[in-house]
């Protein structure tokens, strides 16, 4: 009977999609990059022009180099160079979130996945459902909780409400669990090993495929992040890029005719390049490192 | 060890919901007596059911429109794989580079007729003047956009993903028993990854039900009174914020939290989506 399904299958050719079909997919596929491609075009290109020829040149024409650096000198006459200190915010804001929840991802995953601790379970459902759940959903009480600790208006607020990190310790959890064999936890603790040195001893050397996609992900999470800075940073002063581009939306004329006439320099060469000073390290991360994003968020959402 | 996470999580994931709790009953001045008529108050609210009409048009456009193209575009790009397509999907993720306040900026340009380089698309819509577009009643349409191409991309990379976990035996089997692309597709392929994309499904539905960026910003920064509280968490934003009614904010997060819980408990406990998170209880239990 085998043999029979065999040849039957043997003399029928593997069925190939047809030429037209292959052809207008891939001619729908390279239409819809360019649609993607397009709006990204235009912001990185916006900044080499100046704002008459933003509307009289092409949409996508190159102005001249020099046009970014004096949109960005441009955009420092704004407010005593508040952007810069909105970028150095956004930096050093977004490298303390991201160390910060990774290394607290890091080590809650390996607990739950090598230890027996009792609120395992009722740890592992607050997880998931502070993961499926928007951190948008929770603002306001979390404003009121930012309030009563002192903390409002300071960036560590930012920091530490951010710095959770549910799909993290998903993520950790579903790779220590994986990675390193029960038995050898078990074997490990037999000897006198606690947790800790189970830790630094086992774990820790081979983590760093989980320690730089955790990184990844909360960067890329946080750095464009604008809700949870937008209520808990009231003051110029204390904004991250994102919000600082909102803040130049609405006291700029340069896309809001709304805004009567300033002296400031700030039109929409200034205002793009700002945006792209936010997207870019976005792109550069997605560009190098596609692969493991897909990775990541496979390996999150289910277990193979 | 697990102290840091333990700590941030009881802080920031779980105080906030009974915070939310204790919040409700505040007397306001929408509430002067206080109590839990704070519910009943802020769904009487005048400016309640158009935030939440708002919110569902553009769910209604938002929600399957990336659904059907995550979903197409990925089983496209699977179709007949090529070298030259990872050029293609380093081109669909690139917009998830660009989201809020730069979605605003860049998608404020794209529909601008006077600068757009889409002025051929719009203008055969008609379209050749900036106030034909920037209207209130076409904010599903423009927010659509804007959510669409912020996330879109990202998913159809993340769902070709998936379906290059799909083994090849299990294609070539079908490909013999002479199953065609589309057959393949809805037969073989989409029931496989169907995991994949019910969680994709809960993350779109709960991001688009708390919608707030975009709109506050076209609103703040573009064209004021154009998206005055138009929604449900602008709405909550001007409660607590400019109104300092803390309690009918605590009510309205709560309203919007209870579909969104309702999901993720739905799909922890009654699909196999954390097959190993819910081992791990379901042993407990068996041994408690």
């Amino acid at each position: 009977m085998s043999t029979l399904i065999t040849r039957y299958r043997l003399n029928r050719k593997i069925r190939q999609e047809s030429l037209i079909g292959t052809l207008s997919a891939n001619i729908v596929l390279i239409a819809f990059a360019i649609l993607s491609v397009v709006p990204i075009l235009w912001l990185l290109l916006a900044p080499s022009k100046t704002d008459p020829e933003i509307t009289d040149r092409h949409p996508l024409a190159f102005g001249q180099f020099s046009g970014y650096l004096t949109a960005w000198r441009n955009l420092q006459s704004f407010n005593d160079g508040v952007v810069l200190t909105w970028g150095l915010n956004s930096i050093w804001i977004n490298a303390s979130i991201v160390i910060l929840a990774t290394v607290s991802a890091t080590l809650a995953g390996f607990v739950l996945a090598a230890s027996k601790i009792r609120i395992k379970k009722i740890l592992m459902v607050a997880t998931l459902i502070t993961m499926l759940t928007p951190p948008m959903a929770l603002v306001v009480p979390i404003f009121v909780l930012v309030d009563k600790l002192g903390l409002m208006d300071n960036p560590l607020s930012v920091i530490l409400v951010c710095s959770l990190y549910p799909f993290g310790t998903f993520l950790a959890y579903i790779y220590f669990s994986t990675t390193i064999p029960v038995e050898l936890y078990e074997a490990a603790k037999m000897d006198g090993c606690n947790d800790f040195r189970l830790f630094t001893k086992i774990a820790l050397p081979l983590s760093w495929p989980i320690v730089s996609l955790l990184m990844f992900f909360a960067f890329v999470g946080n750095w464009a992040n604008f809700f949870i800075p937008y209520v808990l940073l009231p003051s110029p002063e204390n904004y991250t890029l994102p919000i600082g581009l909102g803040f130049l939306f609405y006291s700029t004329p340069a896309i809001n005719p709304g805004v009567g006439a300033t002296s400031l320099p700030i039109f929409k060469p200034e205002i793009a390049l700002a945006g792209v000073l936010v997207a870019l390290p976005i792109m550069l991360v997605f560009m190098f490192a596609q692969k493991r994003l897909i990775q990541g968020m496979l390996s999150g959402s289910i277990k193979e | 060890m697990i102290l840091p996470y333990l700590a941030l999580l009881l802080l920031w994931g779980i105080l906030p919901i009974f915070l939310a709790f204790t919040e409700v009953p505040h007397e306001s001045r929408a509430n002067p007596d206080g109590g839990w008529d704070a519910f009943k108050i802020v769904i009487q609210d005048f400016r309640f059911l158009p935030a939440l009409i708002h919110v569902l048009q553009f769910m209604a456009i938002f929600v399957p429109s990336t659904l059907i193209a995550v979903i197409v575009f990925s089983l496209m790009l699977d179709l007949n794989p090529g070298k030259w397509k990872k050029y293609l999907r380093l081109a669909y993720i690139m917009p998830a580079s660009v989201s809020g306040a730069v979605a605003v900026l860049v998608w404020y340009a794209m529909l601008q007729p006077t600068f757009s380089p889409l002025q051929g698309p719009l203008s055969f819509f008609g379209i050749t003047e900036s106030a034909q577009i920037f209207q209130t009643e076409n904010l599903p349409v423009i927010l659509g956009i804007m959510a669409f191409f912020s996330i879109a991309g990202y998913w159809i990379v993340i769902q070709y993903g998936s379906l290059q976990s799909i083994s090849t035996e299990v294609i070539e089997a079908a490909r013999i028993d002479g199953c065609s692309g589309l057959q393949l597709a809805l037969r073989i392929k989409l029931p496989m990854i169907k995991k994949y994309i019910v969680y994709m499904c809960i993350l779109i539905f709960a991001g688009g039900l708390q919608i707030f960026v975009e709109p506050q910003l076209l609103n703040e920064g573009i064209q004021r009174g154009m998206a005055e509280d138009w929604s449900l968490d602008q709405l909550a934003y001007t409660l607590a914020f400019l109104d300092g009614d803390f309690g009918g904010a605590a009510s309205l997060a709560i309203l919007l939290l209870i579909p969104t819980l309702l999901l993720a408990l739905i799909v922890i406990y009654k699909t196999d989506m954390f097959e190993e998170a819910n081992d791990e209880i379901r042993s407990k239990k068996v041994k408690g």
